[in-house]
């Protein structure tokens, strides 16, 4: 959706809603002229009723530690390869993202897992493969000059 | 509160100018951190109950959001790094390129969440609204009642609207810190609201009448 598909009167409403909710929010509430009575009515009591949910005391502390330890693991200067966070990348925010790994500092159940594929990738290459198509394909690889 | 600060700038001539401009309000906070992984506690206690409020609105589940709220912090943390400050002069004074750079990975935190989600039904709407507000029990019945009423009717909302309403309202984040979270121009995101707030006024008129 986009604010051309809406229309031009209807652009203007809803900027004018937008100032009657920035004063709503602000506490300091200006008349509002312009706006509908049942959407100023509304936005009323969103403002009012919506709660705000604060996690658990357990939970933040829980977390607090795990992140501590994190902390710590990634000043020791361990490096370890996650999965790419969506979103954590210093790209305008109207790209969209891919999923790619990334080399991090990190923590210990990712260097496992880090170790673990580093592992497998070393021993998937020392085997031979077992089809034969792959050995022909290997052979071929082997065989083009670089 | 963001804080001016002066920059040296180019003139057309060569010769450098003093230019104030904002910086992002956390930015002691997210340099301590850098230099220091230990210090992003701060930010943590800053913003963990935002991260777990949005959370909990997106995914209406208590554990659900509080699993994705360990995974946007802990994404933060490991992706500090990479983190650009984007204040610009003439921002919000209250403007946290940082704040908009965490609700972006819960954002998508809360997406990766509600794919997976899919595949088993969601958690009842009530069950959220009654096992989260600890002053539930001094609260009047109407005020419950109202609540339950704004609550599911935001929950029917399609998911930029909804994300929209709770970043404004709950969060009371300005149109363009909601932009640049959503990925929007703020045209958009006025739109975005005031489609979500005709939606809502109809759903809490219906249920009046």
């Amino acid at each position: 959706m986009t604010s051309a598909s809406f229309g031009r009167d209807g652009d203007i409403e809803a900027f004018v809603m937008d100032r009657y909710l920035e004063s709503l929010l602000a506490r300091e509430p200006i008349e509002p002229d312009g706006v509908p009575p049942d959407l100023a009515r509304t936005a009323r009591r969103l403002a009012e009723t919506l709660p705000r949910y604060h996690p658990s005391f357990r939970f933040e502390e829980a977390l607090a530690a795990k992140l501590a330890a994190v902390a710590g693991r990634i000043q020791g200067g361990e490096v370890v390869i996650l999965p790419r966070v969506p979103g954590a990348d210093p790209v305008p925010v109207e790209r969209s993202f891919g999923a790619r790994p990334v080399v991090i500092g990190g923590v210990l159940t990712s260097a496992a897992l880090s170790l673990a594929g580093a592992a497998f990738v070393a021993w998937r290459l020392s085997r031979p493969p077992a089809a034969g198509s792959s050995r022909a394909l290997r052979a071929v690889i082997r065989a083009r000059p670089v | 509160m963001a804080r001016p600060a002066l920059r040296m700038m180019g003139r057309p001539d060569g010769t450098p100018h003093a230019r104030v401009a904002r910086l992002d309000r956390d930015r002691p906070a997210v340099e301590a951190a850098r230099a220091d992984p230990a210090r992003f506690e701060a930010l943590y206690r800053k913003y963990v109950a935002q991260v777990y409020s949005f959370a909990v609105y997106e995914l209406r589940d208590h554990h659900d959001a509080e699993d994705a709220t360990e995974r946007t912090f802990l994404a933060a943390l490991a992706n500090l790094h990479r983190f650009e400050e984007r204040a610009r002069p003439g921002e919000d004074a209250e403007a946290s390129t940082f704040r908009i750079w965490l609700f972006q990975i819960a954002r998508n935190t809360v997406a990766e969440r509600r794919r997976v989600r899919h595949r088993r039904p969601e958690a009842p709407l009530e069950a959220a609204i009654g096992a989260t507000d600890p002053m539930d029990v001094e609260h009047s019945a109407i005020v419950r009642e109202e609540t339950a009423a704004a609550w599911q009717a935001i929950g029917r909302l399609p998911d930029d609207r909804r994300r929209a309403v709770v970043l404004r309202f709950v969060h009371e984040m300005s149109t363009r810190e909601i932009a640049q979270i959503l990925g929007r121009s703020e045209g958009a995101v006025r739109v975005l609201l005031h489609r979500a707030l005709r939606s809502v006024a109809g759903d809490l008129g219906r249920g009046r009448s």
